[in-house]
């Protein structure tokens, strides 16, 4: 038992736990054939559902999944995962359709339906049900007053609510301007921009995969692994100081990580031209402002003339550039990741006479 | 998917009937719950079941009540009753006339009454209209007067009609009362016999169970009207809570189930909890207490969370493991983490007597809290931890070490350093070494290498003594155990074994005289008993002005006390252990390790031992207790305490220490007075890192006495209306009852309730030390000045004897003004008004001689053929040391004054003023202010005044 245990407390480790996730995700898309059977999907739900009740049987599992603010994520958890297969269901047995010239399903049915009664009918439904849930909530998990606030002795770990707990944990990897502003902005940008970028009208209306397989395939890298995923392991795995705990872990304060990380100038500067760092700022982090210029600048344009060639060809420049840069903000998160893993990079631009990190 | 009806439908709508309409019920169902869920308190059902007790035991009353009416008595006036009414039967014409008159007077009155009610408003309103409009000069302001005058007459004719209709209405009501007057009078009887259970009737009616009452009002939506069942609370503007950015007035709600907290009727003693009274009333929450409810509320002592209701949110704790399952069970208690102060354990309650009482030290009436802080400074924690009121006017909890030398062998010194409690059991030395984190094998090398090294340094710097008397005389020992055990040396002194917590911090004062023979020497020994301040100048121990044979006779018993050899080394190092540790303590002091071992290897063997006894002592802290050469400008070592009982929990490092709930800031504290190393359990640490508090072995007695001290120790949150009003005599007392504590002047006395520990040794109370709380009262300031100086025998007839202390004139003053205060006397300087009347020394004197006065009391010799405990002080002292008003206050009852004195009474308390003697018409007062005017014709008695400043030989 103890040894089941620590596989899932190892593999719970966020370098394994993110591998795992982006794996996942690749044997999803690249197996959705097989995937698509319902024994599949209710396997794995069934499979979430015994681990969870396994689980339970340990104090310090237990202690974390009933604690009232956790167990909404526990809930998000199973709709995820349900809700990623379904999708992915509908696509593939919609794409089986195409591929004998059907068409997708949703357009053999009508595409009118009356407002009166069906529609109103299951939204006053949904809104009873929905009252119900969130009375029984409010009664079942308790939130009780707790001890007055005081600023010498803030809660251990301090966690941002639930829905910010990907941003929080990108504030590991990132300096807080960039984790906690740029980022965030780019994402609700990059969302309102989605329908101006993505004229393609395929799929519209119906679930289908193979004609949407790079859009689909990147939004759900961004949001089930870089998003939903990131909230579970801030939820589930982090616990004092921020430290990664396995869920069977007990939260001891006194946990230790070792955390050296190196900057880039001293990659470059120390390790590789064997030299002491220039005072200067402007010279220490000259590569890594040329890289971070090259990056954002440079890349875009080079991936538009050989990687991207196709898209640019089909979407324009405009397009283009906007897309590809929301793209490439957002692999910046998951490669500044594996530069940390990897080379325990701490920034590449570290500029700390005036607080300016990337 | 779903079936098609028809174009357009998405759904089957019969089939989301069926949804809606089960949606519905549940939506229907969980807002049921919902309000269901916030009615239904735990506060509720308390104050239900309080009802129903009340009920209950009302009932009872009332039918003990009526049982206890005279059967007798009721069918007598019954019958007397039926006679009056048949009075009114034969005038029933009369009789219903005149009521009928009355009732039309009373009509009328009415009238009149609302008439002349209506008629003074109207004039009112109109006079001020007037008095407006004449202020400013309008037109119509004199015809509005002449108004104004007609109303007055009007209001007066109606005055005079209700004053003319009330007479007539009380003249038909005398004369009706002719006829029915004495009917009413029998019924008020009757009532009057069963008044009692009347009352409880009426009672009984308010609580007795009604639809209304107990399902309308307290129905659940209903209930915010005029409910039944409510939160009590009481809010106090001068205590209030810290909320960390403000503090806020305390709010304490704990009355909503602690019903009858408050209550004096003894009937609820019998309560279940939570509905028994406060059991200290008189001191607490009473009205007339110094603490009332109102003012004080709960949480201030007790801690915890005021403003909740419910039995686990404010964080009650739990006195004992079973109650502990008990309220798991019943309440679903769990260790309270909602909250930083959870309530203190019963016991441990009067800690929070500092939060208010902050400038003194010992407080009033709070004996637990005395012996906490006895405790505290006996261990001499506050010598490495320094602790707000614990820094001034204390000594060194340790003998000193400057002379060394001429005290102590080496060889004794290390194994005492090793393990002291095994060569004294008593002691409150505490260990080193061997503890939890250093007894491994590995570790034994280091502490033997730092035992003899601190040895070395301590000896290395050891000034040099002369003892006064150099081959002193031997004595006899049975003859100094006979002295030993009766001057009083075992006040502070320990002789035989005995567990530390038994024999209490008091008694514990001076170091126990166990094994005492095998630790010095013979002239040492002597030189000390002879006068201690020869060894150490400023020592507490008292002269107790013996002869030379009996400091002999003394010595030698002391040199027969020898015990066990103590605990031998257990390794032997070698000087190659002696470099590494003193490389590792130059090294880790901050010195490069090149350098570390250079400075090492300048040194001589000798050199470096002292060398590692200085790091090692500077290391442990032996100077806080200790007075040891070189360590004058040394910090102390541990942790500030001042504020320790308010501190986080978060901010203890509870280690690997996983059995005591992280939660609970007692049981750290508890954990680590038990074992003060266990937080290095499992850890791993080089030698200098490691925690490095001693051992004292403490019991758990006495580790719930100290977590009770350091639970004191609080933040100071209560603002100055909170705090005892500061006065001159409020500070003599604060510095006075810390006095008598740290010198222990309650280790023999009884003062203010508190000590008296040596009381315990003699046979009969009267044998021993007196109680000193009315001493203010009874002696004259003077006098007490010079017997403190140089005390004198008052009761030749006991072996204990009062020691000469040496207090200086600050003291002196301090305690003198200190007993004046607590007995509420005046000051040093008072008239005292003797009333001659004629005769009155002759009757006192023929009184004297009735009482048999000098049966107990000495005049001059001895009485004979009387009980030793019987024995009272030579009354010829009466005028020099006593207040003549205290004398009289003192014949008047002795018992109030001194609970279990022998003296009697000789004026019944009952007849007080009257006497049963014929004197002075029987006056008590005046025979006793005779007695008193007697006995202060007595002259020659033993006084301190005429030895002061002579000879210490007048003292025998």
């Amino acid at each position: 038992m103890g040894f089941v245990k620590g596989i899932f407390n190892a593999a719970a480790d966020p370098r394994l736990f993110f591998l795992l996730a982006v794996i996942s995700l690749a044997i999803l898309v690249w197996k959705r054939e097989q995937v698509a059977s319902n024994s599949f999907g209710y396997g794995v739900l069934g499979c979430l559902a015994i681990f969870f009740a396994f689980g339970s049987f340990d104090a310090n599992f237990r202690l974390i999944v009933t604690k009232p603010d956790n167990v909404p994520i526990v809930g998000l958890i199973f709709m995820l995962v349900f809700f990623v297969w379904y999708s992915l269901r509908e696509g593939v047995l919609n794409d089986r359709r195409i591929v004998k010239g059907e068409g997708p399903i949703e357009k053999a049915e009508s595409d009118r339906v009356w407002v009166w009664p069906d529609l109103v009918y299951i939204e006053l439904i949904a809104l009873i049900v929905c009252s119900v849930v969130l009375i029984v909530w409010s009664i079942v998990l308790k939130a009780p007053l707790e001890q007055p606030a005081n600023p010498a002795n803030t809660p251990n770990p301090s966690k941002a609510p639930w829905y910010f707990l990907g941003l929080q944990e990108m504030l590991v990897y990132f300096d807080p301007w960039l984790a906690g502003v740029v980022l965030p902005t780019l994402i609700v940008v990059g969302l309102i921009c989605i329908p101006y970028i993505d004229t393609n009208p395929k799929g519209n209306g119906y679930y289908t995969f193979t004609e949407r397989k790079a859009e689909i395939t990147i939004f759900l890298f961004g949001f089930a692994v870089l998003w939903a995923s990131l909230i579970v392991l801030g939820t589930f795995l982090r616990g004092p100081n921020w430290n990664f705990f396995g869920p069977f872990e007990f939260w001891d304060v006194h946990k230790l990580e070792a955390l050296t990380n190196v900057n880039l100038s001293e990659y470059i500067w120390v390790r590789a031209l064997g030299r002491g760092l220039p005072q200067a700022w402007y010279v220490r982090e000259l590569f890594g402002i040329l890289l971070v210029l090259f990056y954002v600048g440079a890349l875009p344009a080079l991936l538009g003339k050989s990687l991207f060639k196709g898209y640019y060809e089909k979407m324009g420049a405009a397009r283009y550039y906007v897309g590809v840069f929301l793209f490439l903000m957002m692999m910046s998160l998951p490669i500044k990741m594996l530069c940390r893993w990897l080379f325990n990079l701490k920034y590449v631009v570290a500029i700390g006479e005036f607080f300016f990190n990337i | 998917m779903a079936e098609k009806k028809g174009v357009g439908h998405a759904y089957n709508i019969d089939f989301l009937n069926v949804v809606f309409a089960a949606s519905s019920l549940f939506l229907f169902l969980s807002v049921v719950w919902m309000v269901w869920d916030d009615f239904d308190r735990e506060w509720k059902n308390t104050q239900r079941t309080f009802a129903e007790l009340q009920y209950q035991v009302t009932e009872a009353q009332y039918q003990q009540a009526s049982r206890a009416i005279d059967r007798n008595k009721l069918q007598q006036l019954q019958g007397q009753l039926q006679t009056a009414q048949r009075t009114i039967t034969t005038n029933r014409q009369k009789v219903d006339e005149l009521q009928a008159n009355l009732d039309d007077a009373s009509v009328r009155l009415d009238r009149v009454t609302q008439q002349s009610q209506f008629a003074k408003a109207t004039y009112d309103q109109d006079r001020y209209e007037f008095e407006a409009a004449r202020v400013a000069g309008a037109a119509g302001a004199e015809r509005m007067g002449q108004r104004i005058a007609e109303q007055v007459r009007q209001l007066n004719d109606l005055n005079l009609q209700v004053e003319k209709v009330t007479a007539e209405r009380a003249g038909i009501q005398r004369e009706l009362d002719q006829y029915v007057g004495q009917a009413a009078a029998i019924q008020k009887q009757i009532d009057d016999v069963g008044a009692e259970a009347g009352r409880i009737q009426k009672q009984l009616d308010v609580l007795a169970p009604s639809a209304l009452k107990d399902y309308f009002r307290n129905a659940p939506l209903l209930d915010f009207m005029a409910p039944t069942l409510k939160i009590q609370q009481v809010i106090l503007p001068n205590v209030v809570d810290d909320v960390n950015f403000i503090r806020v007035p305390k709010i304490d709600r704990c009355r909503t189930c602690h019903l009858a907290i408050d209550s004096k009727d003894p009937v609820y003693e019998k309560y279940p909890q939570p509905f028994k009274p406060h059991p200290n009333l008189s001191v607490y929450l009473g009205a007339d207490s110094p603490h009332p409810i109102d003012r004080i509320g709960c949480t201030v002592c007790h801690e915890g969370m005021g403003q909740s209701v419910s039995f686990r949110d404010a964080a009650h704790m739990p006195a004992t493991e079973q109650q502990k399952e008990e309220w798991e069970a019943q309440y679903g208690w769990e260790e309270p983490h909602l909250w930083d102060y959870p309530m203190l354990p019963t016991k441990m309650t009067e800690a929070s007597c500092v939060k208010c009482h902050k400038q003194q030290v010992y407080v009033p009436n709070a004996a637990n809290l005395s012996l906490a802080y006895a405790t505290f400074e006996r261990a001499g924690c506050y010598a490495c931890h320094k602790t707000r009121r614990f820094d001034t006017d204390i000594r060194r909890p340790g003998p000193i070490l400057t002379k060394i030398d001429a005290k102590l062998s080496q060889d004794w010194v290390k194994t005492w350093i090793r393990n002291p409690r095994a060569v004294k059991q008593t002691t409150w030395m505490p260990r080193f070494w061997y503890n939890s984190n250093n007894s491994s094998p590995e570790d034994a090398v280091r502490n033997e290498v730092e035992i003899n090294a601190i040895v070395a340094y301590l000896f290395a710097n050891s000034e040099r003594f002369e003892p006064t008397v150099r081959n002193p005389p031997r004595g006899d020992a049975k003859v100094g155990e006979q002295i030993v055990k009766s001057v009083g040396c075992q006040g502070c002194h320990v002789v035989g074994e005995g567990e530390r917590t038994a024999v209490g911090p008091r008694r514990t004062f001076g170091q126990p005289l166990q094994n005492i023979g095998n630790k010095t020497t013979y002239a040492w020994l002597y030189d000390w008993v002879r006068d201690p301040k020869h060894y150490s100048p400023d020592t507490y121990m008292p002269d107790l002005r013996l002869t030379d044979a009996q400091v002999a006779d003394v010595a030698t018993y002391l040199s027969t006390l020898k015990g066990p050899a103590g605990d031998a080394a257990k390794a032997t190092p070698d000087q190659k252990d002696v470099d590494g540790i003193l490389i590792d303590y130059l090294y880790r002091g901050g010195l490069p390790f090149e350098d570390a071992t250079a400075s090492a290897a300048k040194m001589s063997a000798e050199e470096k031992q002292v060398e590692v006894g200085r790091r090692a002592i500077l290391r442990y802290g032996c100077f806080s207790c200790h007075e040891i050469k070189g360590y004058d400008k040394a910090q102390s070592i541990g942790t500030d305490l001042t504020e320790e009982g308010s501190k986080l929990v978060t901010r203890l490092d509870f280690a690997f220490i996983s059995d005591i709930p992280h939660t609970s800031k007692i049981a750290w504290f508890r954990a680590k007075l038990h074992d003060p190393r266990i937080f290095d359990k499992g850890r791993v640490l080089p030698p200098l890192d490691k925690l490095r508090m001693p051992d004292f072995n403490f019991s758990d007695e006495e580790v719930e006495r100290l977590v009770m001290a350091i639970m004191s120790f609080q933040r100071e949150v209560q603002p100055a209306a909170a705090l005892l009003a500061q006065s001159a005599r409020y500070d003599d007392r604060q510095a006075g009852r810390t006095l008598v504590h740290r010198r222990n002047c309650v280790g023999c006395h009884v003062i203010e309730d508190v000590g008296g520990d040596f009381l315990k040794l003699v046979a009969d109370p009267s044998l021993g030390p007196p109680s000193l709380t009315p001493e203010g009262a009874r002696v004259k300031p003077d006098w007490l000045y010079a017997f403190l100086r140089e005390p004198i025998t008052i009761r030749p007839w006991l072996d204990v004897r009062m020691p000469t202390f040496g207090l200086d004139d600050a003291e002196l003053n301090g305690v003198i003004n200190y007993f004046g205060s607590i007995s509420n006397t005046i000051g040093p300087f008072q008239t005292h008004e003797i009333v001659r009347v004629a005769n009155s020394e002759a009757t006192g004197r023929r009184l004297f001689e009735t009482f048999q006065c000098q049966k107990c009391h000495v005049l001059g010799a001895i009485p004979r053929d009387q009980e030793t405990a019987n024995l009272a002080p030579d009354l010829r002292m009466a005028s020099d040391r006593l207040n003549p008003e205290w004398i009289v206050e003192w014949l008047k009852n002795p018992l109030v004054i001194l609970p279990g004195t022998r003296m009697p009474g000789f004026w019944p308390a009952d007849l007080y003023p009257k006497s049963p003697y014929p004197e002075f018409g029987g006056s008590a007062d005046a025979q006793m202010r005779a007695i008193r005017d007697y006995l202060l014709t007595f002259r020659g008695g033993p006084s301190p005044r005429r030895s002061a400043g002579g000879s210490a030989a007048a003292a025998n």
